[in-house]
């Protein structure tokens, strides 16, 4: 309707002519187009590429969060049609309650026995591997392959190799006159059972990890202080530790998540119960699954791990990774 | 910028406001209404049956080819067509399934002993008494006390279809080796000949108990009993650290101290078929497995008595229920099922393929008798079955609980009175969090 066609003539002629230099304003106005078109195509690419990714993790990953979070503030039997709201009494009832307290000291003595083990034997092994040896490349896949297996598998091979009474550990035992532990029935026989197959399932992926950390330090380091007599202890020690840092760092805050949330396949087939061996993601299953249906309560585990994984990370990102050297 | 600040933050409100909408808006009614009361009577008279229902089974002992036989010829002679849905591997994958709205469109669904309950809680589960009457299922037929397992409050809530019980079973061989001549008739008994086995060293233990998750509660039942204990009667858990229980259950950890009996490490049955212990208790239903794997000729026997009672049975297994979602016509389509599934023909049946013991009094068991000796045991057992304790089966965690703590006092010759003094109080703790409130309304 604007059209200069429609205005009176003396409009048309009252225009600056189109040939004079634009003002301030106009080189403004015009930048700021451009600048907007350009940021709106960006969007649209954006959009194009992340988006339908964006929708899917908001689907699956924030909204279940966000349901989460409002489920864990209701005392909700599973499938119940009501509920009662309850703020926050879900959260103090797991950290007063006995249960609760044990479930941390589980939690801590499973997380340390596996990430420790894991990463230790990890390195061990990784330094072996790392020598020229015959039959390196058969032995690297050996030391990957029970990581890619499936948890209940290896849990189920496990169980026959514990068995107190047809066991193969319990021949081995034998034969040096060891008594086996009672596996399976002593609580804290269970939780080391449970640490040993974990750590033996899990020590492949540390293997490899160290394995390539070692392999990009760099060799004139390492001779140069082989020429300055240091010996192997004094260049891992000095050299090759340090160096590490980087990978050990990655490895501690992979590891610890792994452990605290990975292991339940384990768990849940060697011992169905629970005892002796109940970490906070069992108890997020015993508590809304396994008997108890408190789907409530069970949330609000779930959200104290979630933000106690956070917080790890987020401590080991500050304080950790100070120590760590780059180059 | 003030301006656009505020701006922003309104629309993050406002974000936070459709967000926080919409989680609780699929979240359950926290307004404080009640379903139960919502419920109308049918007049079952003025209904006529659907054509086509939903049966969600785990198909329990193997029983994917013989029910779809049953629907088959049910389809036949009503017209009603059954969609089958396999609901999860077993009884807990089932109600967690149908708990959790998987099951939402089942009509009829396989519920255990100690599943069903919270889905009766959760309104999930019809009164089966004035439907069963509309479909002209006779339920007098049924074993009284695998029947009575789901009666609460004045109504049944599901009908017996793949039911067992605990059942004494021992190695023939170990008992002639050790000069035996028949199974125990009392615990007394059974600690007797164990004893005999051990120190003939005829078996590394005369006898067997479960580990934890073997339901010892449920197994271990029959001696508490026994004794006159219980793990409670009805909602009074005083029963589970009574004089009684106690007794029995120290009888059973000195069995363990006196190396006579142990504990299972992974299960009972693995430890009496290979031999390591000449005699246990296990589910009618593991006969099959259990003459399939031991290289030695299987007996079986009633449970035994204890001082006081006569070796009492306690029922278990699983039951048909039906969905409160359907719609009338549905459930009595739903009714006329049922009473299929668990007339006296189709449970001698499904017992002969299964393992199961009928639910029916009258299915002629005679063929499976005559290949299975050792299963008449099972069905004439039936006679002393008893109803389960409320705490076992309708408390929630209760089960768990016992079946850790009955390991660990086996195990550990902890003070049988101060643990069980603490189960009871865990007992009254559970009721009050989980149950009170409904309970007692």
């Amino acid at each position: 309707m604007t059209t200069t066609e429609s205005r009176p003539a003396h409009v048309v002629q009252d225009r600056p002519e189109a040939s004079a230099p634009p003002d301030d304003a106009q080189l403004a106005a015009a930048r700021k187009k451009a600048h907007r078109r350009k940021n709106s195509k960006n969007w649209s690419l954006f959009l194009l590429f992340a988006g339908p990714n964006i929708l899917l993790i908001l689907a699956f990953i924030y909204y279940p969060l966000a349901m989460n979070m409002y489920f864990s503030s209701l005392d909700w039997r599973l499938g119940a049609p009501r509920a009662d709201p309850v703020g926050l009494a879900n959260y103090e009832r797991f950290f007063t309650s006995p249960s609760g307290l044990e479930v941390w000291r589980v939690t801590g003595i499973f997380t340390a026995g596996a990430v420790l083990g894991s990463m230790i034997l990890g390195l061990l092994i990784a330094l072996v591997l790392n020598k020229k040896i015959p039959g390196r490349t058969f032995a690297r896949t050996a030391v990957f392959s029970p990581y890619v297996l499936s948890g209940v598998g290896v849990a189920l091979v496990w169980m026959f190799i514990f068995d107190p009474q047809r066991g193969a550990l319990m021949f081995i035992l034998d034969r040096f006159g060891i008594e086996a532990p009672q596996w399976f029935l002593d609580p804290d026989a269970n939780l080391l059972m449970v640490i040993i197959v974990y750590v033996w399932k899990n020590l492949g992926y540390c293997a490899v990890v160290f394995l390539a950390g070692l392999q990009s330090i760099p060799k004139d380091l390492l001779e140069s202080a082989t020429i300055d007599r240091a010996g192997p202890v004094r260049r891992f020690f000095s050299i090759v530790l340090p160096l590490l840092t980087p990978t050990v760092f990655f490895l501690l805050v992979t590891n610890i998540i792994f452990s605290m949330t990975n292991a339940f396949d384990i768990l849940r087939v060697m011992t169905p119960t629970g005892n002796g061996t109940n970490t906070i993601i069992f108890e997020i299953y015993l508590q809304s699954f396994g008997q108890f249906n408190r789907a409530g309560y069970s949330a609000a585990i779930a959200v104290v791990l979630f933000f106690t994984l956070f917080i790890i990370t987020a401590v080991q990102l500050r304080f950790v990774e100070r120590k760590v050297h780059y180059q | 910028m003030k301006q656009s600040t505020i701006s922003l933050s309104w629309k993050g409100v406002a974000a936070f406001s459709v967000a926080a909408l919409a989680v609780t808006a699929c979240g359950p009614d926290t307004n404080g209404g009640d379903a139960a009361e919502e419920a109308e009577d049918t007049d079952w008279a003025d209904v006529e049956p659907a054509d086509s229902i939903v049966f969600a089974t785990n198909h329990p002992g193997g029983s994917e080819d013989i029910e779809a036989d049953f629907i088959d010829e049910f389809t036949e002679e009503t017209g009603i067509e059954v969609e089958v849905i396999t609901s999860g591997a077993n009884y807990e994958e089932t109600s967690q399934w149908f708990q959790t709205g998987g099951g939402s469109n089942a009509d009829v669904v396989v519920l255990s002993d100690a599943t069903w309950f919270p889905n009766y809680l959760n309104d999930a589960l019809i009164p089966v008494d004035d439907v069963l009457e509309a479909a002209d299922i006779d339920v007098s037929g049924y074993v009284e006390a695998l029947y009575e397992d789901y009666l609460y409050e004045g109504n049944h809530y599901g009908v017996p279809y793949a039911r067992s019980t605990p059942l004494f079973y021992y190695n023939v061989e170990h008992y002639d080796e050790a000069g035996i001549d028949g199974p125990p008739e009392t615990w007394e008994e059974v600690a007797e000949i164990s004893q005999t086995i051990v120190d003939e060293d005829v078996a590394q233990f005369g006898y067997a108990f479960p580990p934890s998750d073997e339901y010892p509660a449920w197994g271990m039942a029959n001696l508490v009993w026994g004794y006159g204990g219980a793990w409670s009667d009805e909602w009074d858990f005083s029963t589970v650290s009574s004089d009684e229980t106690v007794e029995a259950l120290e009888f059973a950890q000195s069995g363990v101290e006196d190396g006579w009996a142990n504990v299972a490490a992974t299960s009972q049955t693995d430890d009496f078929s290979s031999g390591v212990a000449s005699q246990t208790i296990q589910s009618t239903g593991s006969l099959g497995g259990i003459m399939d794997t031991a290289d030695f000729e299987v007996g079986t026997a009633f449970l035994p008595d204890g001082p006081v009672a006569e070796g009492e049975t306690p029922t278990g297994g699983a039951g048909l229920m039906l969905a409160s979602a359907s719609s009338p016509e549905e459930q009595l389509a739903s009714a006329m099922f049922v009473g299929h599934m668990t007339s006296a023909e189709t449970q001698a049946r499904f017992s002969e393929e299964t393992g199961y013991v009928p639910s029916h009094q009258d299915s002629d068991m005679s063929q499976v008798y005559e290949e299975t000796p050792q299963f008449e045991t099972a069905v004439d057992q039936l006679e002393r079955a008893r109803v389960q304790d409320f705490a076992r089966v309708f408390l929630p965690g209760a089960d768990l609980e016992l079946a850790t703590t009955l390991q660990s006092l086996l195990t550990s010759g902890d003070d049988v009175r101060e643990e069980m003094e603490r189960v009871e109080s865990e007992f009254e703790s559970l009721y009050e969090t989980d149950l009170a409130d409904e309970i007692e309304g």
